[in-house]
């Protein structure tokens, strides 16, 4: 792929844009280890970006840090190209009403390569698709592509029989980050494709930080002391906003993600919660709802914290009076709405709840959507939505998706031109886990401990949020 | 028709209809099945549906299974469910006694057909014509503790101990949500007290100012009492209409904070469409249906005994 860029933006795009330094593997023979790219390869999983040519910067044997040629897919080819679709019309259900203008782009662009295929897309908005969304889909053998939310709808439609396997499609395993496919994964089979991804962490203020020379916190006790330092300067240091629970939630992603030694430990312990095996006066659940009372205690939150709602704190972010907002990546677009001065002034960072500054995992990613292709669709409109999903797939398309909706993808070969894009790129150089929060399938419970912790940054003791919530729980296992 | 007809035909045998007769009968069922149909459809078909589902444990996606009368038992044992229910009352009380009396004192303000009462009226009433959705959100803005109108114009005047934390509290959202409520319908039962008030024949507070009936003695035994049929539908209006404010508490808290201002509707959409326990839903749909009824009739025959 020819690139073209001045040295800021190649920067840029080499600290960014490395999705998979978990999970990636290097590829052995065959490529020259220790390509240096035009720049020192010194930090350790730092990567020259989603392209299928990237580079990581890891050690080799000798210890000594080097550009290493890796595979983000699953396969070592390139890039499928997008399939041809037979003759037909298929709805596509979505929520995503913000993406209407670019998905008519895409459609417009696809029906013209495709001559006498038809794809209108069915939007309805969040709530209700979460609510009746998959139901009505289901049903209707027109309704060949959808979408799911990542978790408990996901998890439904998988345990319904709703999804067609795309285990061996060529998309699957040539054109996306395989690391990013987890959470269309159910029982070992691909049922469903993560597109738009996304990084459930603090959003920062580029200016303030620089103005008062703070260093980003890199450890609880960090964020502790910078809540206390941001306070003293006038600040609201974070700009959560409790009265809105699925934003407030945002950050159990963070205090979660360190809590368990392995990634087992963590999904069986959560799973004894969700089903009302364990309460969440339990040690371990405790040991992190206390660290939101010592967030409190720090003044890391707004006054009358349970009673800001998202306009609010998107507003104390925006013009300035919070340097960070503990949302995540998605809230971006939000922001330069409010205040087009703070579009190239965002930055994102992990919030690490431990002491360890080489704790597993250091950011949270997630995914807005997955697409999948319904199996009661007609053998045609299947065949339509596959077609139409290898051309979501492929680079220039999802390029475009990408830098109009103002979202990273899961998808290889995807130039990021939009400047919070390429700042906020970064977060893929860290230890990324898919955001836990959605390990809770039960709503009703998930809401619940949610519940109980804001009612802590609210002011509740540990003890009487976190029993006043275990009764609740009780009532929804 | 008259009444000597009638009963001259008490103990016969009824005549045979008319051919003539017969073709009516049939053009006036046929004239009725649309209406039945639409209520056939659109609500007993779905009564008896839900009543189904609530002896079912339904997800909304699999097959449904028969689980007897435990979503009703359920309901007994679940601290939320009273916890909201507790809620719904208070809700309801608060309205009914804030939108009753303010409405009333506000139609015999307003009775007068003048151009001051006329700009008043239409000016209470706006609030009824705007969506739920809008009144939500404009008010979520006024009570927003930090940054929002209220607030801020409270500590302006020196009054800080009256800023609260209006949608975050579990002590006070409920209170502030109830004030909205009345704020809202306030107009739409003022318009019909109005019509209720203007039915009063003048003849009465002439008599009672002859007798120097005092304004209060006047309303208290004129107006009052013949208001009270008016009384009556604004009652069981306001009542069943604050067991349904969903969109309202839905766009304000969603229920929150931890349930505080949740009432019975937003617990059933939550229960089936948040939670996806259709079958416990439906359950807590019929208790409201009951209770809604049972409420009802209570207020009609305390009003009535007593007056």
């Amino acid at each position: 792929m020819k690139v073209s860029m001045s040295a800021k933006a190649f920067r840029l795009l080499l600290a960014g844009a490395f999705a998979a330094s978990v999970t990636v593997l290097p590829i052995s023979g065959g490529f020259a280890a220790g390509e240096t790219l035009g720049a020192k390869c010194t930090n350790e999983g730092e990567s020259t970006g989603t392209f299928s040519t990237s580079l990581v910067c890891a050690k080799n044997s000798a210890g000594r840090l080097v550009w290493t040629k890796v595979k983000l897919s699953a396969s070592n080819l390139k890039p499928a190209s997008a399939l041809r679709a037979p003759r037909g019309s298929i709805e596509f259900w979505h929520w995503r009403a913000e993406d209407k203008a670019w998905f008519d782009k895409i459609i417009a662009d696809f029906e013209a390569a495709n001559p006498g295929v038809k794809i209108s897309q069915v939007i309805s908005n969040s709530v209700d698709y979460q609510a009746t969304g998959i139901q009505k889909a289901r049903t209707n053998k027109k309704a060949a592509l959808f979408t799911t939310f990542r978790g408990a709808q996901f998890n439904t439609a998988a345990t319904t029989d709703f999804y067609t396997d795309l285990t061996n499609e060529q998309f699957t395993k040539r054109n996306v980050i395989k690391s990013m496919m987890g959470a269309g994964q159910y029982q070992g089979k691909q049922l469903g494709i993560p597109y738009q991804s996304l990084f459930n962490n603090p959003i920062y203020n580029i200016e303030i930080f620089k103005k008062e020379g703070w260093k980003l916190p890199k450890k609880f006790s960090e964020w502790i002391s910078y809540c206390k330092t941001a306070k003293a300067a006038g600040y609201t240091p974070m700009a959560w906003m409790g009265g809105f629970r699925a934003q407030a939630g945002q950050i159990i992603n963070s205090a979660l993600m360190n809590t368990a030694s392995t990634d087992a430990l963590l999904a069986s312990r959560v799973a004894a919660i969700d089903t009302g095996k364990e309460a969440i006066t339990t040690a371990w659940f405790k040991e992190m709802a206390e660290k939101y009372a010592e967030l409190r205690d720090a003044g890391c939150f707004p006054a009358n914290p349970t009673g800001v709602t998202e306009a609010a704190g998107n507003a104390l972010f925006a013009t300035g009076k919070a340097p960070i907002l503990p949302t995540g990546s998605f809230s971006m677009g939000g922001i330069v709405t409010l205040e087009p001065k703070m579009s190239g002034n965002m930055g994102i960072t992990g919030m690490n709840w431990t002491e360890d500054v080489n704790a597993r995992y250091t950011g949270i990613t997630n995914n807005t959507f997955i697409l999948g292709i319904n199996k009661n669709a007609g053998t045609t409109e299947q065949r339509i939505a596959r077609a139409f999903m290898s051309y979501l797939l492929t680079g220039p398309v999802a390029t475009y998706y990408a830098n109009n909706s103002k979202q990273h993808v899961t998808v290889l070969d995807v130039s990021y031109t939009d400047v919070n894009l390429r700042n906020t790129s970064s977060i893929m150089s860290e230890r990324l886990v898919l955001a836990p929060r959605f390990l809770f399938l039960n709503i009703g419970v998930r809401d619940a401990l949610e519940d109980a912790l804001i009612a802590i940054v609210g002011g509740t003791s540990v003890d009487k949020a976190l029993s006043d919530g275990a009764a609740v729980i009780k009532t929804k296992v | 028709m008259n009444k000597t007809e009638t009963g001259a035909r008490k103990g016969a045998s009824p005549r045979p209809k008319t051919k003539l007769a017969r073709a009516n009968d049939r053009v006036l069922i046929l004239m009725t099945l649309p209406a039945v149909l639409i209520y056939a459809l659109f609500y007993l078909y779905p009564t008896i549906n839900n009543l189904r589902y609530s002896l079912t444990n339904w997800d909304g996606f699999q097959e449904a299974k028969f689980v007897g009368v435990d979503n009703f038992n359920r309901m007994t044992e679940d601290g939320v469910f009273t916890k909201v229910l507790g809620n719904n009352i208070e809700f309801t009380f608060l309205v009914l006694i804030f939108q009753t009396a303010l409405s009333l004192l506000f139609a015999i303000f307003l009775l007068q057909n003048s151009r001051i009462s006329t700009f008043l009226r239409t000016l209470y009433f706006f609030p009824t014509i705007i969506s739920s959705v809008s009144v939500a959100m404009v008010w979520q803005f006024l009570y927003e503790p930090n940054l929002g109108p209220l607030n801020v114009f409270l500590n302006s005047i020196g009054l800080d101990f009256l800023a609260l934390n209006w949608l975050g509290s579990e002590t006070v959202t409920l209170r502030a949500i109830a004030f909205t409520q009345v704020w809202f319908h306030t107009g739409q039962m003022m318009v019909v007290y109005i019509a209720g008030l203007q039915q009063i024949p003048a003849e009465l507070y002439e008599a009672a100012e002859v007798d120097g009936a005092s304004r209060w003695q006047q309303f208290k035994s004129v107006t009052w009492p013949m208001a009270l049929p008016t009384t009556a539908v604004v009652m069981a209006y306001t009542t069943i209409q604050s067991f349904r404010a969903f969109d309202l508490v839905f766009a304000m808290t969603g229920g929150g904070p931890n349930n505080s201002s949740s009432i019975i509707v937003t617990m059933i959409y939550l229960t089936a469409f948040n939670e996806f326990r259709f079958g416990y839903a439906a359950a807590q749909s019929i208790f409201l249906i009951i209770f809604i009824l049972a409420l009802t009739a209570l207020q009609r025959r305390i009003l009535r005994t007593k007056y």
